[in-house]
């Protein structure tokens, strides 16, 4: 689904990543593993087209397509979908409309057919239900005074809703509560299937008591430099990423 | 935006005229005002002797004043002499023909605007010798009207048919001493709207100059006053959200409303007059002076305008809140893009106790668009209590655009509260990025903030306007970014 | 213009003429061609009235009725004046003390200044440093922003002259006291100073003005700071003149990278006294905080006008003001945002807060943003109103009677602003003088509530 070889991402002249080689299978799910710093954020932004992030090398096939030449839109129509570390508000943007907006812009793509105001609040209702979030929120403006869980069970919704091929999620355990925690990674076990891939971008290990991961990255300095199943999470939650750092010292 | 700069502007150089009046044969004045000139004028109009003394009054004051220069607007001197006072529409066969020879790009707003094909016409000037369903519509709508007691027919007719109302109410609002552009439309105002509600009257439907379309050339000089007798209602829309040519570049319009004991008056404008091509050649300029007197106590007058044509906008609709308890509101959004400057906001004046107004003003730069928002809000000795709030935002898009806020504020009574907020944001590339990884494009993206940005104020509009408005703020602002 | 506006005129040509400037110095080219200039400009520029924008809400009829003489002499005055009466207790700082617009070297205190800091008087400066007043001496000030401004350039007469090199870092305040004594003539005096701060200086400058009792006078001050890279000035000032005064202030500051200003603007005392600050940023990464309070009570008129110009990008600005209006007291506050093309990542916020506790009082404001770059955060508010009824009411339930609670509320209302103020002597002065002002404006206003 996803070949990512020998990335070298610079923002701004620095260079972030330095040669990046991952593979990614249908159906799996990966977790991507790292220090503050080592790339992961950027890998995410990269794989989702934001602007800023300069490849100076390397390739990223998506479904045997060339990535890079594709718009930031384009990869949402063909199934990628980032959820956000940080949410972006949109005040006076109403959730709904917005959501309403997104599925069937990404639905016209696949050249399937737009839903209509009933048929879309039945799914987003049930979607709703499904990663616990308000209904309320859904009738407010695009994030905008939500709490930080709130925003984040906003984001599986989406994802939920838009069911991507390929989901990043960037950071999402950070700033959760256990509860919450919880009620995101059932949303995105609910959505685990063998035509959908996942990557889990997260500095801890606890998000991957709730998500059995396939594979484990451990990202430093902006590459891959260790890969294994998910006995390595423990490993590193064990030994600290500067068992990591000692080892390639070594 | 990809429709009607160049193309517009030489169909205006092309120089045809409304066409879809055929039964009034008429001429034009040759160019120039003095007092010779508004006596013809009043003359054609069969006008009674004291609204001919009326103009002449305003003529010599006008005389004595000199063209306002506080605003933050830039523009070639307006040579009064150049303009015709009086043109009434020519017969039809001197526009296009039909809307093939009508330049496409045009056509195109039209379509994306949703506007049907016969108003497409009548918009377009193509000559047509049919009815439009809309003015037979207007007929009927006159018969209900007549049976509540609701007067509204041009001023014109107005002067002839109800001289008593006429003379009481015009010019009690907006005296013709008002200001310059005020003083010149009291000379020679054209014609315009009149609206009379009686008193406990719930005027059965929207009044729009829409269903008037048949009295074209009422604008350049137009005049409208509303007079709202107690416990009535009326709401007014005036406008169309079409990008209407007009070959007049002077626009100087007056409006007047009165609101007795208990009455509520609702006004809405769109205002898409032509905004010039992309060096902001030949786009109207537009300088308007409305006002409502809250004269009754409980009476409330509101504003609503979304303006996004017009090279220069020169605009302050206002509310003088004379009666006890009376409220007034003003809501706008302003678009200023490609080399569009407006110079607008609002006039709050608190004489009553109780008084309350509220202020809600976006105003959107884009392009080289200078948006300025300038308010007044006055809180007089005896205004016991008055509440005003104001909240003042400006969405910028690009960085060639201006955003530029004035408010004035003045308070004499301590029991008086106000409270002011004025930000300043732009579509950031945050949002767009978020957007767009959600599947939507930079456009949508854009008009979906825009939208959200102005919803206040187009919560304020008759439901089936507001879906217009919102429609012509995305084609007016396509392209806008990037 | 009309007559009454050229005998207005009049009114300056007058004033111009009758200052005896006697400067000790040789020759000044420099200084000769400044007041060339502005005795030209007095004789074209337009005379302020309402029509103006910039004078819209302030009248200047009440100073033109006044025959102001100047005073070449206050040294004979001074004896009978005990100095400690003016000084704030436990405030150790360098200090100038200006008896009418001229510096009074035996009262003042800066024999202990650290190597690179020069505090002293303009006067003397002409004859100690010519060249750095040479250099920098006209660098900000537009000498001929108005008629008031050039006035001031032509009847140079003395003023504060500050200079800190190059690193230096003043370990103690430097205060100004302006002195103006009660003389039986209405005079005036024009302090004409100039702050040098060299790149990484810092400093906290203090200026006070007050007066030995309730006489007629005009203070025309003009100042001109200059804030030379990474430079910090933390400046406060107090405007507590008689209650005839008249004050009018301007200030000009230029900030250069990453230079840091932080002021707090008083006015509490004077008929009338208009402050203005223009604010310029030269170079990116300047940063300027301001913040205010003003009191007026019967018959003043205090008037602020701020101008703050970004012509840069990457540059911060917050002003904070905030007023306690009683008696027929008027406020107005004039402020502007400017951002020009380019200023990107400007961070410009303008406050106004009123409390209007009576009822012939008025104020009038008017917060600006002139904005031409997008990628900014610029924000104004504004806002007028009176002590809430619901906390007056809550306080008296706890037992606190209603004269009490009004003043509370009113000093909670005053106290973001002096709390500002770092230095305790300062701050605990500006308390006490605006504790005794309202004590007697809360019971002034009981009585009369009791009378109606």
């Amino acid at each position: 689904m996803l070949s990512i070889k020998n990335l070298h991402v610079s923002i701004e002249d620095k260079p972030i990543l330095n040669g990046l080689n991952l593979e990614i299978g249908t159906g799996e799910v990966h977790a991507i593993m790292g220090p503050n710093g080592s790339g992961k954020s950027t890998l995410s932004y990269v794989l989702s087209g934001r602007e800023g992030y300069e490849v100076t090398e390397g390739q990223i096939l998506y479904e045997g397509e060339d990535l890079l030449e594709l718009e930031t839109e384009e990869r949402a129509h063909k199934g990628i979908f980032l959820a956000m570390q940080y949410p972006v508000e949109l005040p006076g943007v109403n959730n709904m409309v917005f959501l309403k907006e997104s599925l069937n812009a990404i639905r016209r793509a696949r050249g399937e057919e737009e839903l209509d105001s009933v048929k879309f609040m039945q799914l987003v209702k049930e979607k709703a239900k499904m990663v616990k979030l308000d209904e309320k929120l859904l009738k407010r403006s695009v994030n905008a005074g939500f709490s930080g869980g709130e925003k984040k069970r906003n984001e599986i919704l989406q994802m939920a809703l838009l069911e991507p091929k390929l989901a990043l999620l960037d950071e999402t355990d950070s700033g959760l509560d256990i509860d919450a925690l919880r009620i995101v990674a059932e949303g995105v076990n609910a959505l685990r299937s063998p035509e959908r891939s996942v990557v889990l971008v997260t500095h801890y290990q606890r998000l991957l008591d709730y998500i059995q991961p396939d594979h484990v990255h451990v990202l430093s300095e902006g590459r891959i430099v260790r890969s294994g199943g998910k006995e390595l999470a423990h490993e590193l939650e064990e030994k600290g990423y500067s068992w990591l750092k000692e080892g390639a010292a070594a | 935006m990809t429709a009607t700069p160049n193309t517009v502007d030489e169909l205006i150089d092309r120089g045809y005229e409304h066409g879809f009046i055929t039964d009034i044969e008429s001429d034009t004045f040759p160019p120039g005002l003095n007092e010779d000139v508004i006596r013809a004028l009043s003359a054609k109009k069969n006008e009674p002797e004291w609204m001919l003394e009326w103009r002449l009054k305003a003529y010599r004051h006008w005389l004595t004043l000199e063209q306002p220069s506080w605003a933050h607007l830039n523009y070639p001197p307006i040579d009064y002499q150049s303009i015709s006072y009086y043109s009434a529409p020519k017969k039809a066969g001197d526009g296009p023909q039909s809307l093939d020879e009508v330049d496409p790009e045009l056509i195109d707003t039209y379509n994306k605007l949703g506007i049907p094909l016969e108003e497409q016409m009548a918009l377009a000037g193509v000559a047509v010798d049919a009815v439009f369903d809309s003015v037979s519509v207007a007929t009927t709508f006159r018969e209900k009207l007549s049976e509540a007691g609701v007067i509204f027919c041009s001023m014109s007719e107005a002067v002839q048919d109800y001289p008593e109302l006429v003379r009481q109410y015009l010019g009690s609002v907006v005296p013709h001493t008002d200001n310059f552009f005020a003083c010149m439309n009291a000379a020679v105002f054209s014609d315009g709207t009149f609206v009379y509600i009686p008193k406990g009257v719930r005027c059965p439907m929207e009044l729009s100059t829409y269903f008037r379309i048949n009295e074209a050339n009422t604008g350049q000089f137009e005049r409208t006053l509303v007079v709202a007798e107690e416990a009535s209602y009326v709401s007014y829309l005036e406008g169309c959200t079409a990008p209407m040519r007009d070959e007049n570049q002077l626009h100087a319009a007056v409006v007047e409303l009165v609101a007795m004991d208990d009455a509520k008056i609702k006004y809405s404008t769109v205002q898409n007059w032509y905004p010039g091509n992309a060096e902001g050649k030949g786009g109207i300029y537009n300088f308007v002076t409305k006002r409502g007197d809250c004269r009754g106590e409980r009476s409330h007058i509101s504003w609503t305008q979304v303006e996004t044509g017009s090279a220069i906008t020169w605009k302050y609709p206002s509310c003088i809140l004379r009666g006890d308890d009376s409220t007034g509101e003003f809501y706008s959004v302003a678009v200023a893009r490609g080399r569009q400057q407006a110079d607008t906001g609002t006039k709050m004046i608190h004489l009553g106790r109780n008084t309350k107004s509220t202020i809600v003003s976006k105003g959107i730069s884009a392009g080289h668009g200078q948006n300025a928002y300038r308010g007044l809000v006055r809180m007089t000795p005896k205004a016991e209590n008055a509440r005003n709030h104001t909240q003042c935002d400006s969405l910028l898009i690009g960085d060639t655009s201006g955003a530029h806020t004035y408010p004035y504020i003045e308070v004499r009574n301590p029991t008086a509260k106000m409270e002011h907020e004025a930000t300043t944001s732009k579509i950031s590339e945050d949002q767009l990025f978020y957007c767009r990884q959600r599947g939507l494009t930079e456009e949508d993206a854009v008009s979906m903030i825009v939208n959200g940005f102005c919803k206040e104020v187009f919560n304020e509009l008759p439901m089936e306007f507001a879906v217009e408005a919102q429609k012509l703020l995305n084609v007016t602002l396509e392209g806008a970014v990037g | 213009m009309s007559a009454g506006n050229e005998q207005s005129r009049q009114w300056f040509e007058d004033l111009a003429h009758s200052g005896q400037v006697d400067l000790p110095s040789e020759k000044l080219g420099w200084l000769d061609d400044a007041r060339q200039q502005a005795r030209q400009a007095i004789n074209t520029l337009p005379v302020p009235y309402r029509k103006q924008e910039e004078w819209r809400y302030t009248s200047i009829d009440g100073l033109l009725k006044q025959n102001f003489q100047p005073v070449n002499d206050p040294f004979t005055a001074l004896q009978s004046v005990d100095l400690e009466d003016w000084l704030l207790p436990e405030m150790d700082c360098y200090r100038l003390v200006f008896a009418n617009g001229r510096c009074v070297p035996h009262l003042s205190e800066t024999s202990e200044l650290p190597d690179g800091v020069r505090v002293g008087s303009l006067r003397a400066a002409l004859t100690t440093d010519p060249d750095l007043l040479a250099t920098w001496f006209g660098q900000t000030a537009n000498h001929s922003q108005h008629l008031f401004t050039a006035l001031n350039t032509v009847l140079i007469n003395d003023g504060v002259f500050i200079h800190v090199d190059s690193n230096v870092k003043l370990d103690k305040p430097i205060e100004v006291l302006y002195l103006s004594l009660a003389l039986e003539d209405a005079v005036v005096a024009h302090p004409r100073n100039l702050v040098v701060m060299e790149p990484g200086s810092e400093a906290t400058l203090i200026e006070r003005f007050v007066s030995t009792g309730q006489s007629v006078y005009f203070n025309n001050n003009l100042s001109e700071i200059i804030l030379n890279e990474s430079a910090t000035l933390i400046h406060h000032r107090v405007q507590d003149e008689s209650s005839q005064a008249y004050h009018l202030s301007n200030l000009f500051l230029s900030q250069q990278k990453q230079s840091r200003y932080r002021g707090t603007a008083l006015a509490l005392g004077g008929a009338w006294a208009r402050t203005e600050y223009k604010v310029k940023f030269l170079d990116e990464e300047a940063e300027c905080r301001l913040n205010g309070l003003y009191t007026v009570g019967e018959k003043q008129l205090t008037d602020f006008h701020l101008d703050i110009d970004h012509a840069k990008p990457h540059c911060a600005s917050e002003e904070n003001f905030r007023g306690i209006l009683y008696g027929k007291g008027r406020a107005v506050f004039d402020g502007r945002i400017l951002v020009a093309k380019d200023a990107q990542k400007s961070d410009a916020h303008l406050h106004n807060a009123n409390l209007m506790l009576t009822r012939n009082a008025e104020v009038d404001t008017k917060p600006q943003l002139e904005i031409y770059a997008d990628d900014v955060k610029c924000s104004h508010g504004t806002s007028v109103g009176q002590l809430e009824p619901e906390q007056i009411y809550y306080m008296r339930a706890r037992g606190i009677e209603t004269a009490m609670a009004q003043k509370m509320l009113c000093l909670g209302f005053a106290d973001e602003i002096i709390d500002t103020i770092e230095i305790e002597p300062l701050r605990q002065h500006v308390h006490e003088r605006l504790h005794n002002a309202l004590d007697r404006v809360v019971s002034e206003q009981l009585q009369a509530e009791e009378v109606a």
